[in-house]
């Protein structure tokens, strides 16, 4: 805990020092080190997770340059990466993490491109009028030339109610010889009842984003805003972390890490559960 | 804007000329449309100040409003979010440049801080790339009539398209690195 202290106030000490360069050339403001240790931009917490760019950020640093993914630097980052304000990650959970990722043998580090990390968005729409929130679960794929985020997911409390399929005595069911009736009883799953999804098979999942889509083309959602973005890692194997952006005085600041899980056996399934349905 | 494209051309000519062929950008080349993109971010800064200036005349302002629209993508967005409302607000630029100059303040002051953070290019499925550069900026705004004394810090993100491009200079086709701004994130820090 003491040397994190040191570490940490070490980096402070150093990026409070370092001259800016400015955009507006004289008459700038001199940052007083707050801005140069926030964590800027996620982009930003992944160079300094990997050890890829200077203390004041200002350097990238490549395969073949001396300090690229140093691991001594990347301990200094890994140390200012945490939310120590607010979130309840024990310090011994901390430095199991940072030992772990650093591990000489086979030291562990984030990929903007490879699949493992997703980003949970909080908007707002207008569906049929009302003011509703909406959070679309998100994830980066290739594309054609590039790469693009993508929706995989949507979680929209309005739909969570519309197929509450009834199980055991109170489920409905069309009987086992309805096919020598050529269906006729269909009726009662498409007039007479209001739960059709009684009639489904054990396998039917609604397929929400696909009904929240056909929602928008309809006109019934119209998006207003975002309310809120974080993101969840699953890319360093046996451990979840989730990454909030904290915008508050002082220097621990920016996109940093507000939770952490060491994963046990079908963890990471149940996280995964947890967030793409948020039951 | 003529010398302007004299200047780029001139930066990215000798870089262009030895990896022509390929798509990839080289860390020599990322440092060379870092600073052209950072060259956009600072003239846009100072339009801004300009059009924030309660000493600009009209028709100056709307001179520079032109120049600054100009830096942009078609189509570029500012979003606005402060501490209290975290929703973000949307604003064409040109609109975003009209009600800065519009607001009521008898001074206005406009500055920013001698930090910026550059970020990685990545590239999209069109085959351009994107990247985002990170400013602070200080607003200060005085009512004479009513004392009133305005002061904010904001943090913009702003998008920058970079793109290869084509030109003909003395019969050869030449390759270059185009860079465009893009939409801009607004937030107000604690700062």
């Amino acid at each position: 805990m003491r040397l994190t202290f040191l570490i940490f106030a070490f980096f402070i000490a150093i990026i409070s020092s370092v001259p800016g360069q400015g955009i507006g050339g004289p008459g700038t403001i001199k940052d007083d080190g707050r801005f140069a240790a926030s964590t800027k931009q996620l982009n930003q917490f992944f160079r300094r997770f990997n050890g890829e760019e200077s203390v004041d950020g200002n350097i990238r640093f490549y395969p073949g340059d001396s300090l690229y993914q140093n691991p001594a630097l990347r301990k200094g980052f890994l140390s200012i990466l945490f939310d120590n304000q607010t979130s309840s990650i024990s310090p011994q959970l901390k430095q199991e993490f940072i030992s772990y990722v650093l591990s000489d043998t086979y030291p562990y580090f984030l990929n903007f491109q490879r699949e493992g990390w997703y980003a949970e968005v909080d908007t707002e729409f207008f569906f049929k009028g009302k003011r509703e929130k909406v959070t679309l679960i998100m994830k980066i794929q290739p594309e054609r030339l590039g790469f693009e985020w993508v929706i995989d997911q949507v979680i929209f409390p309005p739909f969570k109610n519309l197929f509450n399929k009834p199980v055991g005595e109170s489920k409905d069911f069309l009987h086992p010889l309805s096919h020598e009736l050529g269906f006729m009883n269909l009726r009662r799953a498409f007039q007479d009842s209001k739960l059709p999804e009684s009639f489904t098979a054990n396998s039917y999942k609604p397929d929400y984003l696909s009904i929240f889509l056909y929602e928008m083309k309809q006109n019934n959602l119209r998006f207003d805003t975002v309310s809120g973005v974080k993101f969840h890692f699953f890319q360093i194997g046996g451990w979840y972390f989730e990454v909030n952006q904290f915008n508050r005085p002082g220097f621990n600041t920016g996109w940093l890490i507000s939770n952490l899980v060491r994963l046990g056996p079908g963890d990471k399934e149940t996280i995964l559960k947890y967030i793409y349905d948020q039951d | 804007m003529k010398n302007k494209f004299i200047l780029f051309l001139g930066l990215f000519l000798s870089a262009s000329l030895a990896v022509m062929a390929q798509d990839n950008i080289s860390p020599a080349r990322k440092q060379a449309i870092d600073s052209l993109a950072l060259e956009k971010v600072k003239d846009l800064s100072k339009y801004i100040a300009i059009i924030g200036s309660k000493e600009t005349q009209f028709s100056e302002a709307n001179r520079v409003m032109d120049r600054a629209e100009e830096l942009f993508a078609p189509g570029a967005e500012m979003g606005v979010s402060s501490i209290n409302t975290k929703e973000i607000a949307y604003y064409k630029v040109r609109r975003y440049f009209e009600r800065l100059m519009a607001l009521n303040y008898d001074r206005v002051n406009i500055t920013w801080y001698d930090i910026q953070y550059i970020s990685d290019l990545e590239r999209q499925p069109d085959g351009r790339y994107v990247g985002v550069i990170t400013i602070y900026q200080r607003f200060e705004g005085t009512s004479i009539e009513t004392g009133m004394n305005y002061r904010d810090t904001t943090k913009k993100d702003i998008t920058i398209y970079v793109e290869k491009k084509q030109t003909q200079i003395a019969g050869r086709t030449i390759e270059f690195w185009d860079v465009m701004l893009g939409d801009v994130r607004v937030t107000e820090t604690s700062a």
